[in-house]
């Protein structure tokens, strides 16, 4: 009888993602409570902070496990402070993140780094909310602003990385999760 | 533990700032001549101002979830103040430039300063 070790390890997804969920939707409650806009004054600028966790998600647990956490964290967030529109916003943001990072993610270790995934994800999260914004204003003008946010992106991709690059360097190390997905 | 980069990565970051110059570049405008910011409200032009000729402080106020305020004077306009959350289309202050946009996405109400009068309305859905 080994049913009690895959309920075991099942359990232990089950905990883990919601552990992620919490700590993305932490993670954008702060970059709400600081949005990057009020310097560069353009909807959507922001840090990606929650997208360290999607990442993290994607390379440990898998595609569905990032799904999740990335469904769930917009779901909640809208729940908790925003309103349908900001989550239209964040959705289709993060859902083409992730799917971008998903494609990036067969060439990681030979093509690729955490860079690349990184930055590439952020490029797809820009393109993903200036599409939704611009489907929701019916007017395309706002196309104006996505040179502006794939430069941005760029930058904030860098970060991103170098965080996320930390923290699997210390999740490999401790060996505190081990591969799930 | 740092970042060790991949000629992959490089090849991204020049994809994506090529495209971000492409656009730049094929959306720029020139800026001389007639000047006129459109205010489009939920798709809709709501008002029109010939910025380049105004002679006058001009005020147009919107209502809706979240109301506001818009300024116009000669050569430039702006969101004076607004009721939505973000105030992200306050922050952006004075636009100027043709094809330059100031934008509130809380009330759905949009400024766009284009050359032409007409020609520059390229409002494709009118719902009313």
């Amino acid at each position: 009888m080994n049913a009690s070790g895959i309920c075991g390890e099942t359990m232990k997804k089950i905990a883990l993602n919601g552990l992620l969920i919490s700590l993305a939707l932490v993670l954008s409650y702060i970059e709400n409570l600081f949005p990057a806009s009020l310097i560069i004054p353009i909807p959507g600028v922001r840090l990606g902070l929650a997208n360290i966790v999607t990442m993290f998600a994607l390379f440990y647990l898998g595609f569905v496990s990032a799904l999740t956490v990335s469904v769930l964290r917009c779901l909640l967030s809208a729940l908790l402070f925003g309103g349908l529109s900001p989550m239209l916003f964040s959705l289709s943001g993060a859902l083409l993140a992730l799917f971008a990072m998903q494609a990036l993610k067969y060439g990681y270790n030979r093509q690729f780094s955490l860079l690349g995934v990184s930055i590439g994800g952020a490029a797809a999260h820009n393109t993903g909310q200036i599409l939704m914004a611009s489907l929701m204003m019916r007017n395309t003008a706002l196309f104006a602003y996505l040179p502006v946010l794939l430069f941005a992106g760029i930058a904030m991709g860098f970060i991103t990385a170098a965080a996320a690059q930390g923290i699997f360097y210390l999740v490999d190390k401790t060996q505190v999760v081990k591969h799930l997905g | 533990m740092r970042l060790k980069p991949k000629p992959g990565d490089f090849f991204i970051i020049l994809v994506i700032a090529a495209a971000a110059v492409i656009m730049l570049i094929s959306m720029r405008q020139a800026d001389t001549g007639e000047k006129t910011a459109l205010i489009i409200h939920d798709g809709i032009v709501v008002k029109k101002i010939r910025l380049d000729t105004l002679d006058h402080t001009e005020i147009f106020e919107y209502s809706g979830k979240y109301p506001g305020v818009i300024e116009a004077e000669n050569g430039r306009i702006r969101f004076r103040e607004a009721a939505c959350p973000d105030q992200v289309c306050v922050h952006t202050g004075w636009i100027s430039k043709n094809g330059q946009i100031a934008v509130c996405l809380p009330e759905g109400v949009l400024i766009k300063i284009t050359g032409g009068g007409s020609a520059g309305d390229d409002t494709d859905i009118l719902i009313r």
